[in-house]
């Protein structure tokens, strides 16, 4: 993944942490590439930048995988658009990836905000 | 991977529709619609590169990801450079030392010859009696017969309707002499349409055609060797030139392309002979127009479309009638007789692709051992990388536990283990294809030993071989890396990963113990094999041969190599005699046309007088023509009578002396045996009477139990034949060498000194597939066990280093030093005990195979046993002891704290 330019408040998006922002931008409903490209920057308040390119890429990958499915159709103001939609398989995904994501956030923010004890790891 | 696949006009169509609705947007957000139509391509990036990648998807999403795990592998190896070191040189050892042998067994066993089209070839054998005289160079068992008389070939030549050719050969070795230097070499007789048949063309000059095979003696031409030319004749324009065979010149009409030898795997001649100058190749045999000397080999090609059945259907009617024919020509044709010679013979057509080879009988079992030694070293090797791989990836626990976190999936944490461990295996197949050329011109040069032949063996390394090479290590690499895969690829990954962290305890730890008990296993069998081929050799070399071998030098003198006529052949060798015995420091000198402990035989029936046989009695013996010196020389003690004296002479009355078999088999007793007549079959010339009886010794390999004999004298023999001088000598072995040549020279600088060598050295030389064995064995036990040392290593000190908590733990509660590091030696040794227990009945399983190779050894030696178990019980304990200590140094607070 690849910053376009230096803007410090923009972060590169992780590995594999694009396919599960696409998945949830998907569950408000069916929506063409450039709306969920608005939408993940909209809503992460500008933080994340996302590649076009990888955009594309992973939306391919997600319909290869038969997370998602895609059909051509018309937009709000009448434009030609591929409308992506979440599968079944795709929601099962995003429910078990965000609950992994979840915890993991939560462990890194219990020990970077540094008051809570340390848990997880028993030895 | 892709259900359906999206044309590119398609994703073009996207992108357009994308720039369209982000201008829109931006238009709506009160850009103007240019500006808003170039903030949206500038934002999107470049659209050119997007729809790039997406061409390139079908190959590329995979190539891509590829990629990024090839270069993150690389990252993490070049991070970790003790690691990959070790196991890239692991692997490099273990392939180099399967390439190399493979290509032994792939060049004697599996690789076609270099001709054309050889699946079309043939090689001819029969079933049925063979009276007369065979001369034979192996590679005949029960049924196949494969030397024919060169009449027969000639009848199946002209008188066949399935071949596109037929042609013959026989090996001989010759004197060569080339601008006044003469030297001993291997020579092949062919017929005339030999080369043709097989598709040789020529390097230089014209091959033999059918005019070249007219009739005996008539066809003075020779063929040279593209080996040969080019190391001994210095590649020197030499068609139409003549060089002397045996004192016969020959013009020389061309030379072979190279890498062609013989259409006998295993042959490497220098010069090629028509076969009708047989004569002038072997003076003291006339075999052309005998049906009863069966001399040559017969390889046969196919007529295109025929198959081998049909041709051996369509032949064997040929055959039968000419055998007919053939016994019509000889004194006995009793019924018996028939049955055997015509009703029970039977023409074998076999594959003859890679040749006719009684060498590759030979080495076929050698080398299917040292393969399955070879094997055994991959197999560590696999286990060795393996265990390694875990280790590190057990100190990558939190990395894939992030990485799934973040949403990887279970094949792309395999994939990434699998790029991870194929990377480690391209480098260890790339650095062992480097190595294994090198070691296999070693191995070969040391096979090859005192021989001046041309090697059989070639250091290059055909396409089979990379394939062989490139499979095996992609199954290896396929293997190891799966190690620690199955550890990772786990549907509750969470949960086993949170179990795995910080402890040794786990499902890994049975892994790894398993790591280890192969590991032992796998060299304490190499070691053992190792040990009991050790012993085999000491025991061969060691074995009595009823004479003294040392300070005895051997060498080779056939006057006819130098073109003497054949009654001066056995005065010239007299001289010899007489001019050694001369020499300073020499004790005694004597000669035989049967070389000892030289894997040689020179054998037939024998009829002796006031003996009455038992019917159907084949009794074959010995029958050496020897010098009068010849068992003085030798030192083979004397039972009864006398031995060869100077009185005895080409005119004296015949005498024989036999051995103790011979007497024993004939006349029960030694004295009895004094007096009697001994004689060949049909050949009253060879009438002696016996004056004296020997002490049996060795004769063909220190092997073989020593046979019946019955010594003649070479100058009371029928006719001349070559000889081999045996010479005891005090004097060190390379001045006394120098000595024998000058002394040899000064009687005829044109004789050649063939085969110079000590006794010793040439047992050892008979001795060469055992004593390759051996050396083979004792590199891959010790590699082995060097790397068990690594492998045990790495674990225990991982598996110690995850106990530094514990042990912290137990000394912070007053645990001694000792304690701590009798506590990791305990596991260490208890998990080598269990390894070596289970290994010992697979040992004693597994060397059953190797029984045939062995002598004198059991296989289930003490010896051989204790000191397997103790090397591999040393290795164990340095390994562990190491890592102990290490951790028995450790300071309480700081293991606690290690977390």
């Amino acid at each position: 993944m690849t910053t376009q330019n230096g803007n410090d408040e923009r972060i590169a998006l992780l590995q594999g942490t694009l396919d599960l922002l696409i998945l949830k931008t998907l569950v408000m409903g069916p929506c063409h590439g450039q709306g969920i490209a608005r939408s993940i920057q909209r809503q992460s308040e500008e933080v994340f930048f996302v590649d076009h390119g990888s955009l594309y890429l992973a939306l391919q990958r997600l319909e290869d995988r038969d997370w998602i499915s895609a059909k051509w159709g018309v937009s709000q103001n009448n434009r030609k658009a591929r409308f992506y939609s979440l599968t079944k398989k795709g929601r099962a995904q995003l429910h078990e990836k965000t609950s992994e994501w979840l915890r993991l956030s939560r462990a890194m923010g219990l020990i970077l905000s540094g008051g809570a004890t340390p848990g997880g790891e028993e030895a | 991977m892709f259900k359906h696949k999206r044309s590119t006009e398609d994703f073009a169509e996207e992108i357009k529709a994308h720039l369209e609705l982000e201008a829109d947007e931006l238009k709506d957000e009160g850009l103007s619609a240019d500006e808003a139509r170039r903030r949206a391509r500038s934002e999107f990036g470049s659209v050119s590169v997007a729809k790039e990648r997406f061409n390139m998807k079908g190959r590329a999403l995979w190539l891509e990801d590829t990629v990024r795990d090839v270069r993150y592998g690389l990252r993490g190896l070049w991070r970790n450079p003790g690691f990959t070191l070790v196991a890239v040189f692991t692997l490099a050892l273990a392939i180099g030392a399967n390439t190399s042998i493979f290509s032994l067994l792939n060049q004697a066993l599996l690789q076609a010859l270099p001709v054309a089209d050889p699946d079309q070839l043939v090689v001819l054998s029969f079933a049925g009696s063979h009276p007369g005289h065979t001369h034979s160079n192996g590679g005949n068992n029960e049924g196949h017969h494969h030397e024919f008389s060169y009449p027969m070939y000639r009848d199946l030549r002209d008188r066949n309707t399935v071949f596109s050719g037929l042609i013959a050969s026989a090996p001989a070795d010759v004197g060569v002499t080339w601008e006044n230097h003469a030297e001993s070499v291997s020579t092949e007789m062919v017929t005339g349409n030999y080369f043709e048949t097989l598709g040789i063309r020529p390097a230089l000059g014209r091959l033999f055609v059918a005019s070249d095979e007219t009739a005996p003696g008539a066809n003075p031409v020779a063929v040279l060797n593209f080996d040969y030319w080019k190391t001994h004749l210095a590649e020197a324009p030499v068609v139409g030139r003549s060089l002397l065979i045996n004192g016969t010149q020959f013009t020389i009409t061309g030379v072979t392309a190279p890498g062609f030898h013989s259409m006998v795997w295993g042959s490497t001649p220098a010069v090629y002979v028509p076969i009708t100058m047989q004569r002038a190749i072997e003076p003291d045999w006339d075999y052309l127009n005998d049906h009863q000397s069966y001399w040559v080999d017969l390889v046969g090609r196919l007529s295109p479309g025929v198959t081998r059945a049909q041709a051996e259907a369509s032949l064997n009617p040929l055959f039968r009638s000419l055998r007919t024919s053939e016994l019509s020509l000889q004194h006995d044709q009793s019924a018996k007789k028939r049955q055997e010679f015509v009703n029970a013979s039977h023409l074998n057509l076999d594959d003859g692709a890679r040749g006719f080879s009684p060498l590759r009988d030979g080495v076929k079992t050698p080398l299917t051992i040292v393969m399955g030694m070879v094997l055994l070293v991959v197999a560590m090797a696999i286990v060795n990388v393996a265990s390694l791989l875990l280790v590190w990836a057990a100190a990558r626990v939190r990395e894939f536990s992030v990485r799934y976190s973040l949403g990887a999936t279970n094949r792309q944490i395999l994939r990434q283990l699998l790029v991870e461990g194929m990377l480690i295996g391209a480098a260890g197949a790339a650095i062992g294809l480097l190595l294994a050329p090198r070691a296999l011109h070693l191995l070969i040069r040391w096979m090859s030993g005192r021989s001046p032949q041309e090697p059989v063996f070639s250091a290059t390394l055909d396409w089979r071989v990379l394939v062989f090479t490139i499979a095996a290590t992609l199954v290896a690499s396929l293997l190891f890396s799966l190690a620690p895969a199955v550890q990772f690829w786990n549907p509750r990954l969470a949960e086993s990963l949170r179990q795995q962290t910080g402890t040794g305890v786990g499902g890994s730890l049975k892994f790894r113990r398993t790591c280890v008990a192969l590991q032992i296993g796998f060299s304490l069998l190499l070691i053992i094999a190792a040990g009991l081929f050790v012993r085999t050799i000491q025991n061969l070399r060691n074995v009595d041969a009823g004479f003294a071998t040392d300070h005895l030098l051997a060498f080779d003198l056939a006057p006819e190599m130098a073109g003497y006529p054949g009654p001066a052949v056995a005065p010239v060798e007299q001289r010899a005699l007489d001019a050694i015995a001369a020499l300073p420091g020499v004790r005694n000198v004597g000669a035989t046309n049967d070389a000892d402990l030289a894997d040689d035989n020179v054998s037939g029936d024998m009829t002796v007088t006031g003996y009455t046989p038992k019917p159907d009695e084949h009794f074959d013996a010995e029958v050496p023509w020897v010098s009068n010196g010849y068992l003085q020389t030798l030192g083979v003690p004397l039972i009864a009578g006398r031995y060869f004296t100077a009185a005895d002479t080409a005119t004296s009355m015949k005498v024989a002396i036999v051995n103790e078999s011979f007497a024993r088999h004939f006349f029960g007793s030694a004295l009895a045996t004094l007096g009697h007549h001994v004689s060949r079959p049909n050949r009253p010339a060879t009438d002696a009477v016996i004056v004296g009886v020997v002490r049996d010794v060795k004769h063909s390999t220190v092997r073989a139990p020593a046979m019946a004999t019955s010594y003649t004298l070479f100058s009371q023999a029928e006719r001349p034949d070559g000889l081999r001088y045996y010479v005891r000598t005090w004097q060190p072995p390379d001045g006394a060498a120098n000595s024998i040549r000058a002394a040899i020279a000064n009687i005829d600088p044109k004789l050649v000194v063939g085969d110079l060598t000590t006794m010793t050295a040439q047992i050892d030389d008979t001795l060469l597939p055992e004593r390759t064995i051996a050396l083979l064995a004792m590199t891959f036990g010790a590699l082995a066990t060097v790397l068990a040392g690594i492998g045990l290593y790495g674990i225990l000190a991982y598996s110690t280093a995850q106990r530094t908590r514990e042990i912290g733990i137990r000394m912070a509660l007053g645990a001694k030093r000792g304690t701590v590091v009798g506590l990791v030696m305990r596991e260490v040794l208890v998990l080598a005990g269990g390894a070596i227990a289970a290994t010992i009945p697979l040992a004693v399983l597994a060397t059953r195979a190797v029984r045939s190779e062995l002598f004198g050894v059991s296989i289930a030696d003490p010896a051989v046993y204790g000191f397997g178990i103790l090397v591999i019980g040393l290795v164990a304990a340095l390994a562990g002891f190491i890592p102990a200590r290490r951790a028995a140094s450790v300071n309480p607070v700081e293991a606690l704290r290690s977390e």
